[in-house]
């Protein structure tokens, strides 16, 4: 289980996330939602260490992580697929997935994971000596998700993975995603601009506003609220 | 034989020391965008160390990797004690910070080893070979240079282009942050490319020894040459520096040969600014499109 208690992060002056508190069950994919600046990103970034909290903590099965390196939380089994641009332009296709798992010690499962990351990305396969440079928009992307797959995490962060992708391709990623949350106990965390799509998706869903919660339940029930909608979500 | 052939081989020599310089400096500069004022002074202090081997007693072979091993560690430890702290300051402290290592360590050899003029033995003979009747004037040594040079050089190739280790190592050095989402340790690899760059240069150091003769600046000229052909390389691509710096060998051994040799680094001056004239950012310009 992914633990957020109490998180405060400033940039300067700027304050994006005030007392920010949510846990992510263990198996299941929570919605991020809110406005633009409402500080989702600063929420993965700060979880996966790319940031600092001002105050509060961050905990993975009860450990805390906050005070950690970037490095040593992805090798504790949270991968990360930012917001925009993630991959290495200047490797090729193949050299980028196999940077997603070299941190993992057994190089036959490596393999395999690359070999899994291929089949459900079928334009990487034809492309993988190539330079990342050469992809498109939308292949880049499901490059930057595939990476993230190739490590077999543990929790997943999705910083608006829809971005540039046809909605069929997003539609079997997220299909592929959801097994491994109910096969694997993959913990996502899922930020998306579309709140009616994500809600759609998750299990749970945290609404937020200004960097504080407004509102956090079960994705289905707060798709109901015709309120929250109106104010938050917009539809 | 002709002027032209002997020119040219003795460029290619020349130009194989330049050639590892400027590697070493666009090795740096790839890791870490610093260009190291310091890597010739660098060189220059593994040399005398080398020497200092030597002096107590220790075979050739000994002091060479003497030389080589100091340059990994020297150049470890100038990227984690001295560049690391300042890392995110703007670039050009950074840059001030190398020359200082420059003025520490040519202050420091002439206190440490005695600032006068020392020989520095070569591997092999440096008399020119011969083929049957024919006088090559390409000796044992030259030979040596080029071909430890290019082997230095395959090595770090499948290193870089075959290795996990060196996947990781462009990852750290193309995009920081993402690698360190990746579970790469950028830090280490960081001071690990510092390494190898300063063992290239320490290298360069002991094969250009015996003929420029060691002393506390003896690599100046030899760093300034490296970075012109560095720089005509384009700064970014380990090939063009490669490329440049053996450019710059064939050029100034031209220059020297038919101009005399008061007009070599003249000579390496105009073509610097020629180059940079007509293709502002190096001769491998299209290698460096770089998305930020
Ligand atoms: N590096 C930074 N320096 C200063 N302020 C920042 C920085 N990054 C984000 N902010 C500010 O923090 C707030 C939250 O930003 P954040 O990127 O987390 O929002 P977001 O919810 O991801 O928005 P979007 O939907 O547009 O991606 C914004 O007000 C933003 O201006
Ligand atoms: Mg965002």
């Amino acid at each position: 289980m992914l633990e957020i208690v109490g998180l405060t992060v400033a940039y300067g002056p700027v304050i994006a996330l005030q007392d920010v508190s949510m846990s992510i069950p263990h198996g299941s994919i929570t919605a991020v939602l809110g406005a633009n600046g409402a500080g989702k990103t600063t929420l993965v970034r700060t979880i996966s260490g790319l940031v600092r909290p001002r105050t509060g903590s961050v905990r993975l099965d009860h450990t805390e992580i906050s005070r950690l390196a970037p490095e040593e939380i992805a090798r504790l089994g949270i991968a990360h697929v930012p917001e925009g641009r993630g991959v290495l332009a200047e490797l090729t296709v193949e050299e980028n997935l196999r940077l997603g798992g070299l941190w993992r010690k057994d190089p036959t499962d490596r393999r395999r994971a690359l070999a899994e990351a291929y089949e459900l990305f079928a334009p990487l396969a034809g492309r993988r000596h190539l330079p990342a440079s050469t992809l498109s928009g939308g292949e880049r992307q499901m490059l930057s998700i595939a990476r993230a797959l190739v490590a077999r995490p543990r929790v997943l962060l999705l910083d608006e993975p829809s971005l540039g992708l046809a909605g069929r391709v997003l539609g079997q990623i997220m299909a592929r995603i959801k097994h491994l949350v109910r096969e694997r106990g993959l913990t996502v965390l899922l930020i998306e601009q579309n709140a009616r799509s994500a809600l759609s998706i998750a299990d749970e869903a945290v609404v937020l506003s200004l960097g504080r919660v407004a509102a956090a339940d079960r994705a289905r029930r707060l798709a109901g609220e015709e309120g929250l909608r109106h104010a938050y979500l917009g539809f | 034989m002709g002027r032209f052939v002997v020119l040219t081989l003795n460029g290619l020599t020349e130009g194989a020391i330049y050639a590892a310089m400027a590697l070493a400096l666009v090795m740096i500069w790839r890791a870490t965008r610093v260009v190291n004022f310091a890597q010739g002074a660098m060189a220059m202090f593994t040399t005398y160390l080398a020497l200092f081997a030597l002096e107590r007693g220790a075979p050739y072979w000994a002091a060479f990797i003497v030389a080589l091993l100091c340059g990994l560690l020297l150049g470890a430890v100038v990227e984690r004690v001295l560049v690391r702290p300042v890392e995110s300051a703007p670039p050009l402290n950074v840059v001030i910070l190398t020359l200082g290592v420059l003025l520490v360590l040519e202050a420091l050899a002439p206190m440490l080893f005695g600032g006068q003029i020392r020989s520095f033995p070569a591997a092999f003979s440096i008399v020119g070979m011969r083929v049957g009747s024919l006088a090559i004037p390409f000796s044992p040594f030259d030979l040596f240079t080029l071909g430890s040079v290019l082997g230095l050089m395959v090595i770090l190739l499948l290193l870089f282009q075959k290795t996990d280790l060196g996947l990781r190592m462009r990852a750290a050095a193309f995009n920081a942050e993402v690698s360190r989402l990746l579970g790469i340790r950028v830090g280490r690899m960081l001071t690990l490319g510092w390494a190898l760059a300063s063992m290239v240069g320490a290298l360069a150091g002991v094969l250009i020894a015996p003929s420029l003769l060691l002393y506390p600046t003896y690599m100046d000229q030899v760093l300034v040459f490296g970075f012109t052909g560095a720089i005509l390389g384009g700064l970014d691509s380990p090939p063009g520096a490669v490329v440049g710096g053996l450019a710059i060998g064939f050029a100034l051994s031209y220059v020297g040969g038919y101009f005399g040799s008061d007009l070599e680094t003249v000579g390496a001056l105009v073509i610097l600014v020629a180059v940079l004239m007509i293709r502002p950012r190096g001769l491998f310009a299209w290698q460096s499109q770089r998305q930020v």
